[in-house]
């Protein structure tokens, strides 16, 4: 019996970083802010106010919180494909065996994703400018280029921006890839290969099927994601020109810790939860069903 | 596919090329210029110069050249005075520039030129321009500063650069024309100058601390949940390993408002420990060396608590060592997760002195817009750390990514 107490200890002294951890930055906050979420609640005034829905209601009429909510979709919807489709192409690309320097190719695609949102986001501000690469090249090539930084129109901000995080996100999803393209034995293509398949029908019968898990999990991961689309908005528009490239994490960012309504921002925080939550419980189901 | 490649890492590239640049952009690259041409009116050129030791100058027209060309004429009033004049530099750094070079002709006896430098806290210094430049006609000058004798000036400040002559006699005098400025080129100056007067010293060193110390938490707690996690056998063990994954999939944002409220009542924003703690013990180290640790033989651990050793040594002595491929794993992870990090810190940080370099580098673009030269610098400081490391340890990174990703 003695000895069982002390295990239970031992135990207990092996989990208690987590458990004390997890119990002040992460049970504690996700419940505490499901309360704070349903009050009207201020950084400044350390009263609470009870106001029931207010503040889901209040999202949804908010015309900032709506244009934030079509442009984080946009955002998603529109770099997903893209992301996924390069890194599908490269991965295909570096598993052909007769591909020398793999593990080199592989390194040097996956470099930007190492580097901070932040760094690659002044990189690409550089880029955008109005002096700066885009603008220089168009010119050379005998486009008329406005002399304004791409950032700084509201029709260019927000695809420049989704433009540049395709660049920055396709190498991790390469080396996800290649891993998965990795698994799919050999003996399967040269199976195909004897029975006189071309590349074509291998990469629709065998290799695209047989990557279905990989994918839809590199899906998944990309579009929670991109739902919290954040350091890049914040270094290169801070959300403008007019909120053209207001995401919902950026104005998340700005009603909790600009203004203070941290009520608000929590409701918001909960809203984007839900949208996280039914987005990933969609994919599972069809991540089920196909496979 | 080597094509691809180039065109993928362009960027980067383009970036290390431009913190190279005296000024401008790579497409726009200013290795000189021209402070003074004389071809404005007197009332401008007030703003952008004054004289020494005389008060009036004349601005005379070349006939010689062809287009419209003025010059300036400065003749003392005093003998053995120092006269000429002090062009307005605003705020300049001097480490940045080559030489500078003017059109000058030289009247009467004058043998000697003086160059003075003044910096914005109005320390001046003026000293004799050594080597041959005196000549009587029209002339295109270098003049080389050699900025190690002016010592006491703050050569990053310069705000005013004079050109003076004496002589013994009354009306002997210069005439200069075009003053302009070029600059070294490469040049490693805009490093310095964001790593001194920007403050990136220091926000690389917070980011330094927050890093190492994420890291070694990272390494030993979330290594000793996981040893718990993998050989110990009691109830509830799946479920808190599925909170423990669960948690990896919540958005940051759901908690940030609460413990951004609880460190304001401790008292602790803008200090290391807001920074650091929360992430001491992150659910990416426990899962991964949770499967590291499985893998290792149970037969080891088993024949240690034989020979009495208790969890804690076990854990200590025989586990963290045996550990290491799969602690190289989680430590660099941890480095440039923590390191990159731009969420966290810019909430539970206001004050300059606690910013990281990421927060850093986010401010001090917004300050700058068009200096890209330094913002580039600035960039490559930030990103280099990482960098490094990526180069070094490729293979950890990479298997650690597909580790934590494709096996949950």
């Amino acid at each position: 019996m003695k000895k069982k107490t002390k295990q239970r200890w031992v135990l207990f002294a092996f989990l208690s970083p987590w458990l004390i951890l997890f119990s002040i930055f992460g049970l504690y906050p996700i419940l505490f802010s499901f309360v704070v979420s349903f009050t009207k609640y201020s950084g400044l005034n350390p009263n609470m106010e009870f106001v029931g829905f207010e503040n889901y209601i209040k999202a949804f009429q908010d015309e900032v919180f709506l244009i934030a909510l079509k442009n984080t979709m946009i955002f998603v919807v529109g770099t997903i494909p893209f992301t996924t489709g390069i890194a599908l192409v490269i991965g295909i690309l570096l598993n052909n065996r007769r591909l020398k320097g793999k593990d080199f190719f592989k390194s040097a695609f996956f470099l930007p994703s190492v580097i901070s949102m932040v760094v690659i986001s002044m990189i690409w501000i550089y880029m955008y400018s109005s002096n700066g690469l885009f603008n220089t090249l168009g010119s050379l090539l005998g486009f008329k280029m406005e002399d304004r930084s791409w950032l700084a129109s509201t029709k260019t901000a927000l695809p420049a921006i989704m433009f540049m995080d395709v660049w920055a996100a396709f190498g991790y999803y390469v080396i996800l890839i290649f891993a998965g393209l990795q698994s799919i034995p050999e003996q399967l293509y040269e199976a195909a290969r004897i029975d006189g398949a071309g590349p074509f029908r291998i990469a629709t019968k065998i290799t695209l099927p047989l990557l279905k898990p990989t994918l839809f999990f590199v899906i998944a991961i990309n579009t929670i994601r991109s739902f919290q689309v954040f350091s890049e908005i914040y270094t290169m528009t801070g959300g403008g020109p007019r909120n053209s490239t207001q995401t919902i994490v950026h104005y998340l960012y700005e009603v909790s810790f600009r203004k203070f309504e941290m009520g608000y921002g929590s409701a918001i925080a909960y809203i984007l939860l839900m949208i996280i939550m039914v987005i990933t419980l969609i994919q599972k189901r069809v991540l089920r069903k196909e496979v | 596919m080597v094509v691809l490649l180039l065109v993928c890492l362009f960027p980067l590239l383009l970036t290390v090329l431009t913190s190279v640049i005296p000024e401008g952009d790579l497409f726009h690259i200013i290795t000189g210029k021209t402070l003074l041409d004389f071809e404005t009116n007197p009332m401008f050129l007030r703003t952008k110069m004054k004289t020494i030791g005389n008060k009036t100058y004349e601005l005379l027209k070349n006939e010689k050249s062809e287009s419209e060309n003025t010059y300036l004429e400065i003749k003392n009033e005093t003998p053995d005075e120092l006269t000429g004049i002090g062009i307005f530099l605003g705020d300049k750094n001097f480490q940045l520039i080559k030489s500078f070079t003017c059109d000058m002709k030289i009247s009467g006896g004058i043998t000697e030129l003086f160059i003075g430098i003044k910096d914005i806290d109005e320390q001046i210094k003026i000293l004799p321009l050594e080597g041959d430049l005196i000549k009587a006609d029209w002339g295109k000058q270098q003049i080389v500063i050699p900025l190690d004798r002016y010592e006491g000036v703050d050569l990053k400040h310069v705000s005013q650069l004079q050109i003076l002559f004496s002589s013994p006699e009354v009306g002997d005098g210069i005439c200069l024309d075009n003053i302009g400025v070029n600059y070294k080129f490469p040049t490693l100056m805009n490093f310095v100058n964001v790593w001194e007067e920007n403050d990136f010293a220091r926000y690389m060193f917070n980011s330094g601390v927050i890093s190492i110390f994420t890291v070694l938490g990272n390494l030993i707690l979330s290594t000793m949940v996981a040893y718990a996690l993998a050989r110990k056998q009691f109830r509830g063990k799946e479920f808190i390993f599925g909170l423990i994954l669960a948690t990896m999939m919540i958005p940051p944002q759901i908690t940030i408002i609460p413990i951004f409220m609880m460190m304001e009542k401790l008292n602790w924003i803008n200090t290391f420990y807001a920074l650091i703690i929360p992430t001491l013990v992150t659910p990416f180290g426990i899962f991964l060396m949770r499967q590291y640790i499985e893998q290792l033989p149970v037969e080891i651990d088993q024949a240690a608590y034989v020979d009495g050793a208790n969890d804690f040594q076990i854990f200590f002595r025989i586990i963290l060592p045996l550990s290491g491929p799969g602690l190289a794993v989680l430590g660099i992870n941890s480095f440039i997760t923590s390191w990159n990090s731009l969420y966290y810190p810019l909430v539970m940080t206001n004050s300059k002195d606690m910013r990281t370099v990421q927060v850093g580098l986010a401010m001090f673009s917004k300050l700058n817009q068009v200096e890209w030269p330094k913002l580039m610098a600035a960039s490559t400081l930030a990103g280099l750390p990482v960098i490094i490391i990526f180069l070094i340890f490729q293979k950890q990174i990479i298997s650690g990514l597909v580790d934590g990703a494709v096996k949950s």
